[in-house]
């Protein structure tokens, strides 16, 4: 059974985190985790039930200097549709495109999928590809304060992130990717829709004539929370993609990760295909 | 009009059958107006909800509901303790709806709650406290079976070892059982010694098939509700209201004559409303405690732990044939888990066994099954019982056959595929039988010769997605089957002043488009249109006797009796015509809503009129007909021999997959389907039936997986049950052979279960065609398909074993 007391929807940013100065509330977004995670008794509700979806602030997606600004509302319909985005950062409509089913999508928020910080959570992996940055709003006094931090820090364990009970997720900030940038998504489930990752992996970096450099590599359901793969990484900066290299990486990456058993998967297929598709991503690159 | 006019009308001849109608339920369904049982309400209604066991086997060393009882808009708790007239209920009369002493299975009713809502409801359930002391639990049925293994049905003992109360009873249930074995089959046809004796090549092959589950769209439910005079009122989703009928009286211990059912529009069925379950029971006795109607209703999860599941099945086939690719024999050994009680699942070797004996001509047949107690979700029945398992085996040693004696998998099954006219070593007749057409049609319209030998030669070659197709064939029956000593149904038939028809069957529609093809079929033979009629089929109070929805059985039984009651009302129609209008009633017919001179078309009168002046007249009369359809069908005896079924229906899939070696990815890119159908009577109906059971063949071969781990199921939910979804649905090619059956409804025959059987079988050959790794374990996943694969998949061998 649930606590819930109040149903609260804000309509100003200073409301909401006026709200959640209290602790003992929850907030919703899209609901898509919150509800069956509820219900399923995973999570308990609390006194309060703050509904996020009318504040202004929340919303939207637009270019602020040289960053890509995504309100944490933003659905992943409309961030699969933007053109800022279908411009900039390809690799998380391709992320936004294996995601869930067209309901799901349009209800389900980035910020949610953030918050949820669920290991397998789709947008992660490229977000953390692009060296997005979160932002957290509070009010620890009577003003509003802002604070942000790299997303790479941003997770602790399955449903654990450094967001203090009393900050809301504001939006995250995306650098603008420079002159040759190129990365890629791929998640690996059993069927083409509606589905969780049993692994997940995104590769990116500057490509100039068949090198790659600034090498970002990431994988999500192979550990506590989405993972950058730091030996992997080390492998590949600077490195020309040949056969020899590309085999090598992905042997790497499958002895990096300790993923775990579960109805999806084993651990021993979840570090195989790190390896396999690994392989594949880098192939497709290198012959891109 | 003038009477020249009226004179020189004419009506073409038509006919319906063959066309493609639209389902009649289908509109009310797209526009979500369709009232299910979740729709339903009555006022003083309670809401029901059962407390379920926290333990897989366990004793019931105490149950406290008396915080429960306190809770306020709670009406009536109840245990095991409150029932003392409780009867166990299942096939085996195994199994008390309230467990008395022991749970079993996860999913085992311990206590149950009626309240005013159902929040309060599950208040409650959370304030009854219940004691258990853990047993050791059985999850493998070969552990079942060894010596000193643990009794999941020991004569029931109290929790301090003494004898329970239970009111005195020979079952199972009041009695226990001394050993694990719930049921056993034994068949034989010939002297398999004598088969092997003379087979050139003998391959034997342990195969394992898992759980998966119906996965309803519409979860369970019922509603009940006591009169004042005692009479009880079902609102319930049975698939065979007249059997259950009898059943819940001998649960409740009252005259059936006072028990009515009425069904609502059932969300889907497939075998699994096939039997009585805990919830029904229970439910009854809430609405008798509580003297208030009480509605029952199951959360998507409940409705994955306690429904049952498709037979989970170790079997090992022996099998062996001459050089010349005639089959000498077939030995079968199965180890059935029946989970904690019995349902049908534990009976599914009566279909099975007939695969076996009479897919092909083998002289020589011996098949034993076990149905063995565990701790695990037991089994009921399924759409296809026992066939696809049975068939998921034999097809695939055809293939294993025809590689080792070197011939043409095609060649060898024609050459052992049964006939028209022929009489099985089970005694099975074969009067209609276009199994030859199926195999040739399937493999023509598929180009299989060509891609199989095509797909063989790649195997090699680089690059990690290999193309795989491969065939599979059943045997099924589909002029019924007569599993209780009347497999027949009843049919009232009445018309009205307007020329209107109300059809009152016996027969319940649960979504397979029964009430559409039995119109089609009454119109058909009284020259109406479609519109021209209503279907009464689901209350036990005005419908007349019908054994139920299973067996692929209704459009052959249910139709014949329909078509039987047409007839007697077209006959009386054309004497009265015949009379009034001064001619032979063999140069009447009906047509169009009029009567008309069958030799030219031409008018003689509108058939609404002429009713009319039957009724309103001096002597009234109205045309009222009733008729019951009993097929010339056997009830097979001990050994299991004779014509079980009317008709037999017969079909061949061919599947094609693209399988990638990287990630284990098994994609079903097509099936071509060839079905025996007898004939097509709706073509858009046998089309859906068709293409809704290859998808659920396509989830048993591919995606659906209950996990159940030491008794626990691990994913009772959609998010890990994995259902097929739409972009995975293949290519689909049905080509039908009309094999005009002498008994069927038009020729027609039972093609129900039919679609799903082949597709795991064939999926297996095809992915051994793709990557020559052979797959002897469902379902195909991506991680099982990548091990085998690799050779992480050690085979497993299950010695045959039968019970003493
Ligand atoms: C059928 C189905 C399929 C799915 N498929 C996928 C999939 O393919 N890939 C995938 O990644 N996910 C999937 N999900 C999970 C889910 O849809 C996503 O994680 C989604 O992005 C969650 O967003 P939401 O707005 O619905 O979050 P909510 O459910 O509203 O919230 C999720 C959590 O985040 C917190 N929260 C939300 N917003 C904020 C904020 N601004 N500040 C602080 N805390 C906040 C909430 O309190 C809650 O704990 C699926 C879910 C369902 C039901």
């Amino acid at each position: 059974m649930t606590e819930l007391k109040h149903y609260f929807a804000p309509t100003s940013l200073d409301q909401a985190v006026e709200c959640l100065k209290d602790g003992d509330v929850t907030i919703l977004a899209g609901g898509t985790d919150l509800t069956p995670q509820s219900q399923a008794g995973r999570i308990r509700i609390k006194r309060t039930l703050m509904n996020i979806r009318h504040i202004p602030q929340l919303s939207g997606i637009t270019l602020e200097g040289r960053e890509i600004r995504i309100g944490t509302l933003a659905t992943i319909t409309e961030i699969m549709e933007h053109p800022l985005v279908r411009q900039h950062l390809p690799v998380l409509v391709e992320a936004c495109n294996h995601f869930a089913s067209d309901q799901i999508r349009n209800a389900a928020t980035l910020g949610g999928n953030i918050c949820n910080a669920s290991p397998a959570g789709d947008t992660l992996i490229p977000l953390l590809l692009l060296d997005a940055r979160v932002e957290l709003a509070s009010m620890p006094e009577a003003k509003l304060y802002r604070h942000s931090m790299p997303l790479a820090t941003f997770f602790v364990g399955p449903g654990k992130t450094r967001r203090s009970l009393c900050e809301l997720l504001t939006c995250v900030r995306i650098p603008l990717p420079g002159e040759g940038h190129v990365a890629h998504f791929h998640k690996l489930g059993t069927r083409p829709a509606l589905d969780i990752s049993t692994i997940s992996i995104g590769i990116g970096g500057t490509l100039r004539e068949g090198v790659l450099t600034n090498v970002r590599v990431a994988f999500g359901a192979v550990a506590p929370t989405p993972v950058r793969a730091a030996r992997a990484e080390q492998a590949l900066e600077g490195q020309k993609l040949d056969a020899a290299i590309i085999d090598r990486v992905a042997a790497i990456a499958r002895d990096e990760v300790e993923p775990i058993d579960d109805v999806r998967a084993t651990a021993w297929y979840r570090k195989e295909m790190i390896h396999n598709i690994t392989r594949r991503m880098l192939t497709h690159v290198a012959q891109a | 009009m003038s009477v020249s006019e009226k004179k020189t009308r004419i009506i073409e001849p038509d006919s319906l059958i063959g066309k493609r109608i639209p389902k009649m339920d289908a509109p009310e369904k797209a526009s979500g107006r369709t009232r299910y049982i979740h729709d339903i309400n009555l006022s003083g209604q309670l809401y029901g909800k059962i407390l379920r066991s926290g333990r897989i086997h366990a004793l019931i060393k105490s149950i406290d509901t008396s915080a429960a009882r306190a809770l306020p808009g709670v009406h009536v708790v109840i245990t095991a303790a409150d029932i003392p007239d409780q009867r166990p209920i299942g096939v085996a009369r195994d199994h008390f709806p309230l467990k008395v002493g022991r749970v079993r299975s996860q999913r085992d009713e311990i206590a149950a709650v009626a309240a005013e809502s159902e929040e309060i409801a599950e208040a409650a359930l959370k304030l009854i406290k219940v004691v258990y002391e853990d047993l050791p639990v059985i999850s493998d049925p070969e552990d079942a079976i060894k010596p000193g293994a643990a009794l999941i049905h020991p004569e029931p003992h109290g929790a301090d070892g003494t004898h329970l109360h239970l009111k005195q009873g020979t079952s199972i249930a009041h009695r226990g059982k001394a050993d694990n074995i719930a049921m056993r089959f034994d068949y034989a046809h010939g002297d398999v010694v004598k088969g092997e004796a003379e087979s050139d090549v003998v391959i034997e092959d342990t195969f394992r098939l898992h759980y998966v589950t119906h996965c309803c769209m519409g979860v369970s439910g019922m509603i009940a509700e006591f009169d004042a005079s005692g009479n009880l009122l079902m609102y319930s989703n049975t698939q065979v209201p007249f059997l259950h009928k009898r059943e819940f009286a001998e649960y409740l211990n009252m005259d059936p004559a006072r028990i009515r059912i009425i069904q609502p529009p059932i969300g889907g069925g497939f075998g699994s409303k096939l039997d009585i379950y805990p919830f029904e029971i229970i439910c009854l006795f809430l609405a008798r405690a509580a003297k208030r109607p009480v509605k029952m209703l199951f959360t998507r999860e409940e409705e994955f732990l306690a429904s049952p599941t498709r037979q989970p099945v170790l079997l090992t086939l022996r099998s062996g044939c001459k050089k010349d690719g005639t089959l000498t024999f077939r030995q079968v050994h199965t180890l059935h888990d029946n989970g904690a009680y019995t349902s049908w699942g534990a009976t599914t070797p009566f279909v099975m066994m007939q695969t076996f004996s009479s897919l092909y001509r083998v002289p020589h047949c011996d098949y034993h099954t076990a149905a063995v107690y565990t701790n695990n979700p037991y089994a009921g029945s399924f759409r296809g019982y026992g066939n696809l398992q049975a068939t998921f085996a034999i097809e695939q040693h055809m293939d294993m056959m025809a590689e080792a004696i070197g011939m043409d998998s095609l060649e060898f099954r024609l050459k052992n595929a049964q006939d028209s006219g022929e009489t099985t070593g089970q005694g099975m007749v074969f009067k209609s039988c276009g199994f030859k057409d199926c195999i040739n049609t399937a493999a023509q319209r598929s180009d299989y010769s060509r891609k199989f030998k095509e797909n063989e030669a790649n195997r090699g070659k680089p690059g990690n997605i290999k193309h795989g197709i491969g065939m599979a064939s059943m045997l099924h029956v589909g002029g019924g089957a007569k599993i209780y000593p009347s497999d027949g149904c009843g049919t009232i038939l009445k018309m009205d002043d307007f020329a209107n028809v109300t059809l009152i069957t016996g027969a319940s529609e649960i979504g397979q488009g029964s009430e559409t093809v039995l119109s089609q079929l009454v119109c058909e033979e009284l020259g109406l249109p479609i519109s021209a009629i209503t279907v009464v089929n689901n209350d036990t109070a005005i419908t007349p006797w019908d054994v139920g929805v299973h067996a692929s059985r209704t459009t052959f039984i249910a139709g014949n009796s329909a078509i039987g009651a047409a007839k007697k009302a077209k006959a009386k129609i054309l004497a009265v015509a015949a009379k009034k209008y001064d001619a032979a009633e063999a140069d009447l017919d009906l047509r169009g809503g009029f009567v008309i001179k069958a030799a030219s078309g031409e008018v003689v009168v509108e058939l609404s009129k002429l009713l009319r002046n039957l009724h309103f007249q001096d002597k009234a009369e109205l045309v009222m007909t009733t008729f019951y359809y009993e097929p010339p069908s056997v009830h097979q005896g001990k050994d299991f021999k004779g014509d079980v079924s009317a008709a037999y229906a017969w079909a061949s899939q061919v599947v094609e997959v693209e399988v990638d070696t990287d990630t284990g990815m098994v994609r079903m890119t097509k099936i071509t389907g060839a079905h025996d159908v007898g004939r097509v009577l709706n073509r858009l109906g046998i089309e859906g039936q068709i293409e809704g059971g290859m998808v659920m063949g396509q989830g048993y071969a591919l995606t659906e997986d209950l996990m159940i781990v030491d008794g626990v199921m691990r994913n009772p939910n959609f998010r890990d049950y994995k259902l097929v979804t739409a972009p995975e649905i293949p290519e689909m090619d049905i080509a039908f052979i009309e094999s005009m059956d002498g008994e069927g409804p038009q020729g027609a025959k039972g093609v129900g279960e039919a679609p799903s059987i082949c597709i795991a079988a064939a999926a297996a050959n095809a992915i051994r065609n793709a990557t020559g790794v052979r797959m002897f374990e469902l379902p195909f996943t991506p991680e099982k398909v990548y091990r085998a694969l690799h050779g992480q998949t050690p085979k497993r061998y299950w010695k045959p074993w039968k019970a003493e």
